[in-house]
């Protein structure tokens, strides 16, 4: 017996790209919160299958996909002579472990593509944006979540099955997906191993990784695989983002001069301050009671910039200096930016009047969301 | 006719009659704090007049009047002259909830005399909107 090259560099990293993208994107489907990334972990298996599938055809001897063409019946028949304890050892995958391979890459592209009919018709994001409305993503997204509890589950059914495999022939399968080295009889040919086309694949990856954060640094992710110009003009539904609490009160007593600016849109220590000098607000006395204004604050205060992870909130929030207190939104340093390139023009129409006038162009703005679908200069 | 016959036609006649007997014409209360008000500031005050309301509606202190935000039809909804918000109309007739809580008549006096007139308005001032108002139809 000596030691020989099995799994080449680029099939070796698919790998564990591979279980590290399915398993951190099955992680922040916890939350919405995380829907940025989970987003990102889906197109990420999306394109490593993809790379796979390739890889699989012109690969390097034993990752091709005809060195371990085997059907379920083999698969079965290989698992019963695992069990009985005399199944004979494969250099390259196994017929039950074949089983794995399919089913994973197939339960991957089939929930890696739900899943961007998800993003699309629930909150008209994405690649998909705008072919669905919510209800048809909300269906589809039963789907989704069904298809990556299954694909869960044939990843149990896998490391059981390494487990098995290891135990049975004495050797360790999980190091050699790491070093891709497995103990063969002299004269068995070894993979060629591509080490260039493995450092391709990473390149390709840290670039596609770095693209995405560095772009959702200055743009909402969700949008990244593009909204064209005609869903931006006329959202394909009218655009409902993750809903933000509500207060009548507060509706009521700010929201008859102008909308409603909701609290997320500025830190807590703007709305104490505006409310402290709401005698002078703005060249007006609104001249509210303190009973009122004490209500107004336990609505403003724990719902401020601070507390909210919308879009909005945190970019707001991050960009005003610690030690400015803005009494405008439109003062702050993310709303200067994000409105700096509006024309002159579309300042003056008379449909807009006012920079805080932000229903003008957003139709989501009493809900304080400010979703890129939802946003439309009037002319 | 039985007893259950009369209590159901007394019934009757009370849901119908009640509606109309509660709202009673809007602003009237307003009207009776404002007269007496009026009483008080000037001493040969009579009574309000619609017509110098609607005058006072329309004058321009500046360039702003109360229509600068109502639009010169109370029937129409308006526009905030800063802001560009959308007002809904102010008479009672096209807007059932207008003058029906005198607590925010008074508050929205406060600000948009303060506004306009760049000081509070007189009882007079808002007895003759306030009738003024009730009476477009
Ligand atoms: C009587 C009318 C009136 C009421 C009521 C009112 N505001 Fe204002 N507010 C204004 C005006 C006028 C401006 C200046 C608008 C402009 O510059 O276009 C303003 C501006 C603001 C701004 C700054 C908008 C910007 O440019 O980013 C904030 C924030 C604000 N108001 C909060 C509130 C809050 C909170 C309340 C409730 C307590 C409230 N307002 C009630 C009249 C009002
Ligand atoms: C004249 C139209 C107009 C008005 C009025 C306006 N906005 Fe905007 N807003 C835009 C446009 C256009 C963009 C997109 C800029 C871009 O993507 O670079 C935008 C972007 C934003 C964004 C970033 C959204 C995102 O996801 O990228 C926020 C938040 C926002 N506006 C908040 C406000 C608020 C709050 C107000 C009122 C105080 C307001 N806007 C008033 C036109 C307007
Ligand atoms: C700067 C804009 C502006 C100007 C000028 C203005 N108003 Fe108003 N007014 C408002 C707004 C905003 C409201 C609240 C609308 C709402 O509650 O829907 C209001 C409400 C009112 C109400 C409350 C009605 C009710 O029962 O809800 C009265 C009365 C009123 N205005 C009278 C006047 C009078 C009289 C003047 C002139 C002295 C005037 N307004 C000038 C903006 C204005």
């Amino acid at each position: 017996m000596k030691t020989i090259l099995v799994w080449d560099l680029p099939l070796r990293l698919f790998h564990w790209l591979f279980a590290f993208s399915f398993a951190a994107a099955w992680l922040t489907a916890e939350s919405d919160e995380w829907l940025s990334l989970h987003a990102f972990f889906g197109y990420l298996m999306l394109g490593l299958i993809g790379f796979r599938l390739v890889w699989g055809l012109v690969g390097s001897r034993y990752a091709r996909f005809s060195s371990f063409l085997y059907g379920p019946r083999a698969g079965l028949d290989y698992l019963r002579a695992s069990l009985t304890g005399h199944a004979a050892r494969h250099l390259g995958h196994n017929p039950a472990g074949s089983q794995a391979v399919y089913l994973l890459l197939g339960l991957g592209l089939l929930a890696g593509f739900s899943g961007l009919f998800v993003q699309g018709g629930e909150e008209q994001h994405g690649a998909t944006a705008g072919a669905f409305g919510y209800v048809v993503g909300n269906l589809i997204k039963e789907g989704h979540g069904f298809l990556a509890n299954l694909m869960l589950l044939v990843v149990f059914a896998h490391l059981a099955g390494v487990a098995l495999e290891s135990w049975l022939h004495k050797e360790n399968l999980a190091r050699s997906m790491v070093t891709g080295l497995k103990a063969a009889e002299p004269g068995t040919p070894a993979a060629r191993p591509n080490r260039l086309i493995g450092l391709l694949l990473l390149a390709a990856v840290t670039a596609f990784g770095a693209g995405w954060f560095f772009y959702a640094w200055h743009e909402p992710v969700e949008r990244m695989g593009g909204h064209d110009d005609a869903a931006r003009e006329a959202p394909p539904v009218a655009f409902v983002g993750k809903t933000l609490p509500e207060s009548a009160l507060w509706q009521e007593e700010c929201g008859s001069c102008h909308l409603a600016f909701h609290p997320s849109l500025l830190p807590a220590r703007s709305w104490q301050s505006l409310l402290a000098g709401q005698d002078r607000h703005f060249r007006d006395d609104l001249g509210l009671e303190a009973a009122t204004v004490a209500k107004l604050l336990a609505f403003a205060v724990p719902n401020s910039a601070e507390q909210h992870a919308s879009e909005a909130a945190w970019k707001i929030n991050r960009s005003v200096p610690a030690d400015a207190t803005p009494l405008r939104i439109t003062e702050t340093p993310y709303w200067v930016k994000k409105h700096r390139e509006i024309a002159a023009a579309d300042w003056k129409n008379p449909k807009v009047k006012s920079k805080a006038n932000c229903a003008a162009c957003h139709q989501d703005a009493e809900a304080g969301t400010y979703e890129d679908a939802a946003m439309r200069i009037p002319r | 006719m039985n007893r259950i016959s009369l209590l159901l036609a007394a019934t009757a006649v009370l849901t119908i009659a009640s509606p109309s007997a509660l709202a009673a014409q809007p602003g009237s209360a307003l009207l009776d704090t404002y007269h007496a008000a009026a009483m008080k500031e000037e001493p040969g005050f009579r009574d309000f007049s619609a017509r110098r309301g609607e005058q006072f509606f329309h004058a321009k202190h500046g360039d702003t009047s109360c229509a600068s935000c109502h639009t010169d039809n109370p029937k129409a909804g308006g526009k905030h002259a800063k802001t560009g918000k959308a007002i809904e109309p102010l008479a009672p007739v096209a807007n059932a909830k207008r003058l029906s809580d005198a607590a925010k008549v008074e508050k929205w006096f406060k600000r948009n005399c303060n506004d306009v007139l760049q000081r509070a308005c007189t009882a007079r001032e808002k007895g003759d909107f306030v009738a003024w108002l009730v009476s477009v139809k």
